[in-house]
This record gives C-alpha cells, structure tokens and sequence, in this order.
C-alpha cells in the first residue's frame, strides 16, 4: 500500500511538472523539458511540445509512466483487500490507459493527461471517504505524502510547505508506531531519515 | 467585408488546414469545462451562459500594433490628466476647451469628489478602449473609453490556455505575442497605488454578469476575491475579514461595481452590495480605488468627442487614433446636420452602456425617425450622433462552416507606474450576419487576438 501511494503520487507530480514544461516548451523554452528531466537524471531530447509529452509519457527511460503504473497495478492487485473498490477500478483504468497510449500508433495528448490526473483524483477521493479506516489506508497515505516530500526536495520548493506534509508523515507514523519521529529542522539528509523510519515500521528481522 | 489577407493570414491558414476538423469540436468541449460564463439578466431572470466564443483567432500585425499601442497610452494618459484636472482645477473648462454645461450635466460627474486626488492621482486605472478598423480607410477608429469598470480581458486569457494545449503548432511555428502577464500588469499597478495593505477585487458576487472573470482575476493577480460583507472600515481604513476574523488592512481594492452601489452610507442606500464608510476611508487617503470614484464623465460618450482636443490640450499632441466621426447636437451646427442626415446616422443614448440605447438610422422607419429626431431636439445633450464607420469583418467558424461577423476589438491599457497596453485584448464578433452590435450583453461573442509577426 505504501509503495501503491508512491507510484500514483509520482505519476501524478510528474504529470503536472509534464504540463508545465509543455506550455513552456511551445514558445518560451525549447529546453524545459530537458531541464524537467534532468532532475529525473534522464536525457531527454524531443522535436516539439507534442513529442516532449509523448517522449515523456512513453519514451525508453526509466521515468516511464507506463512502467510505473504496471508496478502499481500489480501493487493494487496484491493489496486489493485493503484498496476501496471504486479506487481499484481507477488503477486498473489508469494503467490500462497508459498501456493502450504506449502502444497506440496516435501521439500522446493534453486529454490523456487530463483523463489520467482526473483518474488519480478519483483514486484519492475514492480511497479517502472510507469510514472505517485500516492500517493499509495508513500506509497508502504515507506513500503519497512520501513522494510528496521527494518532489518538493527535488524542485526545491518551499522548505514552510514541505515541513507542514512532514508534519502529517509523523502524525500518521504516530498512528502506527507512536515511537516514529522525522525531525523536519536542521536535516539535511530527510528522505534518508524518512526512509530509516519507513525501515523501522515495516521491516521485519 | 474582410480586411485584404496578410502573410500572417496565409500562415494561419496554412497551419490551420493541416489540423484535423476534429479538434475544433474538442476545443469547443474543452472551453465548455471551464464555464467561461458572462451571464445575462433578462426580463427579471438571471440567465446563466457561457460566452459564446469562436476558435479563428484575429491576427493583428506587431508592426500595426504598436501604432495601436501608442495612441492608446496617449488617449489614456491625456483622460488621466483630464480627470485630475476636471476634480482640482478644471483648467480645461476655465480655457473654454469643454463646455461647464457639458461636465454639469455627464452623468457619471461627481461634484462631492471636486478637490480630491486619489493616490498617485491615477484615476483611470484600467481601461477598456473599444476600437474597430475602419474598411474605408484601413484605419483603427476608437468608438468608446470604457474608464469604469470594463470587463473582459479574462475571456482571451481562458481561450488562449485551451488554443495552446489543443493547437500548439500555431505557437511554435508563429511569433505570437504570449499574454500571461496580464495579472502582473494588474498586481504592478495595485502594488503602485496600493496606500499600505492587501490588494483585493470586490466583486458583487456570484450572480453579477462577470463573476467569471472576477474569480479569475483575483485568482490569477493574486489578490482577495471579495464580497462586500467581508470588507469592514474601522476608523476610515478598510480592513479584510478573514476565514478566522482577523483583521488584514487593505491597501488597495479593484472594485468590479458601478460607483452608484460601492457605499450605501455615500450613495444609494439601498445597496446590499456596497461597503458602508469605503467612500470616508477613500477620501481618507487610506485605501486605493480602481478604477476611481467619479470615472463616469470621462467615458460620458458625449465627453468622448472631447477626447483629441484634449489630447492636444494636456499633451501639445495630435491624436495618433481618431474618433469616428461624432456630431454633438447641443452644438447648433450639428443638431443641423444631425436633423439632414438622420437616416444614415448612429445615435447614441450617453447615459447607456454595454450596447443598449444604440439606434441605427438605416434601419429606422420614418415614423421612428421622426419620433427621434423630436427626442434629440427636446434633450440634445443625452445624444451623440456618429457616421456608420463599416468596420471589417472577422471570419469566424460557426455551426460548421466559416462565416463572416462584424469585429470590434476592445484594448486593455492599465495605467499605474506607466501606461501599459496588454498585448492582446477582446475581439468580439456580433451573433448575426450584417449586424453592427458585437457587445456581449447584446448576444455577441469572442474570439482570441494574437499580436504577431513571422
């Protein structure tokens, strides 16, 4: 479950970094994609906007979406006890999606991206109404705030924001191991730290 | 008639006549997402509708632009100076320049305000200049100043997202003048005039026509959408009421509602709308207006014809854009000429907007004209009288198939620091064939405008 929330978030975070070097490409910076991905440490090299989305979408790297989504569909379908039933179906049409376009002769387009982030909103909606709440729903959450984190590490973004979705990983480790703590001040090492705890939580010797 | 096409027009068309047909249905549903909505009260009933749009851009040469570009910050700055000038000195009634009568009897004059200067003593913030290109003479004519509260620049902002995703070879292939800044051009000039606090937009509300546009600009510039009621003044200073109650000051508000409903305790009290006290903290000094209170004469449309001899009053300039023709029949020659040629004129009502109170001679009978002609003489200060400019058509893709509509285009210059001109602006195209009325209350519609070279 955790690994499931990581996968949908990383798709997701990356489809909106997609969009935003799309628009940039078309007529402000030819290299925005390039540089998007360099942070993925991947070369990247396209003609236009078009082929950046499609390039980015389904090219041979290892930022694939269309592998990502395999490794989370396989994810849902071993956790799928845990996994509201409405959010299943949304991995499963998401990742079939993204099969159908990686080998679809048609280009990738601003509507697939679309329908997949509205998927993944449905997945989180869908997942987050249930009542009665599991471990597995915990973890799921942990997974998405995770990716969150290394996102926001990644692209530098406000340390204010990134320290408020800290806050949420310790308050839900607390709910499944009250001895977790991620200290957010003065770490430079948080994903390293996070993952330590992640190790502490769920492996076992 | 259609303007003689470009080499920009050629490029288009080239582009356009590789795209699949497809996609100008995926461009019409994808525009529909979004409620790009300007809605309509008729007869009693509030009509909520989106805008109707259309996906052939008009295409304004860069070159053609800037001549654009700098009459509209001449004509913007010489209203500026006028309406400093008419509320302190109003030295261009003493020079006999306009008439006091004229001033006396605009509508949107506002004598309680004589002696104020508002901060940075910017009165015309933003400003929505109505201009059409004129067939005869291959001309930009300006037909209206929109100084108030003119609306629309965020309908080409919208269709210009959607054209971009759906259609990007246009982008790169041509150098399109990009538009995003037009919220920064909003902000800078909130910023500038801004008396110490928070920039918001005070909007009506959810049923006022533009609500749309309200809550994408508050969106976009980064300000406080706002109501009324959330808006308090405590010892004349506005103050924001947030989520939790606290207190923020307000420094500067972009106010999207006529002066007549901004402040009951000041006008009429009967507004639920208006926030009681804004006008003291106003006079105050303690908070900027955009656009200023008192606006109104200058885009009076019997001011309108005042406007180049102001240009060459407060700048020593000739005008760069003309008006269209305009006779004043409170001037005895033009009643004359006004009464001779009725048939083949546009009166005006200089009391309505949004292309209400706008009679084509042409299509009058005698009856009517008659009838019109005993109105003008029994009020000649309520109209204004033009020449039929014949103004281009824009080809435009309706129900399947390309067809030709009347377009104005409508200019944003905002004025803070400096006078800017957005690079791009309002083109509307009237509903009907032959029609010369494109506002959008009037059913009209509206297409994207890309300021261009190759």
């Amino acid at each position: 479950m955790y690994w499931l929330g990581r996968y949908i978030a990383r798709v997701e975070a990356t489809l909106y970094e997609i969009n935003k070097a799309y628009d940039l490409i078309i007529d402000v910076d030819k290299d925005a994609g390039v540089k998007l991905y360099k942070k993925f440490e991947i070369d990247l090299e396209y003609t236009n906007a078009i082929d950046f989305l499609d390039k980015s979408i389904r090219g041979d790297h290892s930022a694939n979406l269309s592998t990502i989504l395999q490794n989370a569909r396989e994810n849902a379908i071993i956790s799928r006890e845990y996994i509201d039933e409405l959010a299943f179906g949304e991995i499963i049409a998401l990742n079939e999606m993204a099969q159908r376009t990686s080998k679809s002769d048609l280009r990738v387009d601003y509507q697939d991206i679309d329908y997949a982030l509205s998927l993944i909103s449905e997945i989180w909606g869908a997942q987050t109404k249930r009542g009665h709440r599991k471990a597995g729903d915990y973890f799921l959450r942990l997974g998405k705030l995770v990716e969150e984190v290394d996102f926001r590490l990644r692209f530098n973004r406000k340390q204010a924001m990134t320290e408020l979705i800290l806050e949420e990983i310790n308050a839900t480790f607390k709910l499944l191991n009250p001895e977790i703590n991620i200290k957010a001040s003065d770490n430079d090492d948080i994903m390293g730290d996070i993952y330590r705890q992640m190790d502490k939580l769920i492996v076992v010797d | 008639m259609l303007e003689k096409p470009t080499d920009l027009h050629d490029k288009f068309w080239e582009i356009f006549s590789k795209q699949d047909r497809q996609k100008i249905d995926e461009f019409k549903s994808y525009m529909d997402k979004f409620a790009v909505n300007f809605n309509l009260y008729k007869d009693g009933n509030f009509i909520e509708q989106s805008l109707p749009f259309d996906v052939i851009p008009r295409i304004i040469s860069k070159q053609e632009f800037n001549k654009i570009e700098k009459g509209l910050i001449q004509r913007v700055t010489a209203l500026n100076l006028f309406l400093e000038d008419l509320y302190t000195d109003a030295k261009i009634v003493k020079d006999g320049i306009i008439p006091q009568e004229f001033i006396d009897s605009a509508s949107g004059y506002l004598k309680e305000f004589v002696g104020f200067s508002p901060s940075k003593k910017i009165r015309a913030h933003i400003n929505g200049i109505d201009l059409v290109k004129d067939s005869k003479n291959n001309e930009w004519v300006i037909l209206e100043d929109n100084l108030r509260v003119p609306s629309g620049a965020s309908y080409p902002l919208s269709i210009r997202d959607t054209y971009r995703k759906i259609y990007p070879d246009f982008f790169e292939e041509m150098k399109i003048e990009p538009i995003k800044n037009y919220p920064k051009i909003i902000t800078d000039a909130m910023n500038y005039v801004n008396t110490g606090g928070i920039n918001v937009v005070l909007t009506p509300g959810r049923f006022n026509s533009a609500y749309y546009e309200h809550s994408y600009l508050a969106q976009k510039s980064g300000a406080h959408l706002v109501r009324a009621h959330e808006l308090v003044v405590i010892d004349k200073k506005v103050y924001f009421k947030n989520y939790d109650g606290q207190k923020i000051l307000v420094g500067s508000i972009y106010r999207r509602l006529d002066d007549e409903f901004i402040d009951p305790k000041f006008f009429n009290p009967e507004s639920l709308i208006g926030v009681p006290g804004l006008i003291e903290a106003y006079l105050a000094g303690n908070v900027a207006l955009m656009n200023a209170i008192g606006n109104g004469v200058a885009d009076d449309k019997g001011i309108y014809y005042f406007v180049p001899k102001m240009i060459k009053y407060y700048l020593g300039e000739e005008p760069i854009l003309q008006n269209a023709p305009t006779y004043l029949p409170y001037f005895e020659e033009d009643m004359d000429y006004v009464m001779n040629n009725i048939e083949k004129l546009v009166i005006k009502d200089v009391a309505e907007a949004g292309g209400y109170g706008v009679l084509f001679g042409h299509n009058m009978s005698t009856i009517q004209l008659e009838d019109l002609k005993m109105m003008i003489k029994a009020n000649p200060r309520r109209f204004i009288a033009q020449e039929l400019i014949e103004f281009y058509d824009e080809k435009c893709y309706l129900e399947g198939s390309l067809q030709d509509r009347k377009a104005d285009f409508r200019a944003y210059v905002v004025a803070g620091e400096d006078v800017k001109v957005w690079n791009c602006g309002l083109t509307r195209y009237a509903l009907e064939e032959g029609n010369y009325l494109v506002n959008s209350s009037q059913g009209g519609g509206f297409k994207d405008t890309w300021v261009m070279e190759l």
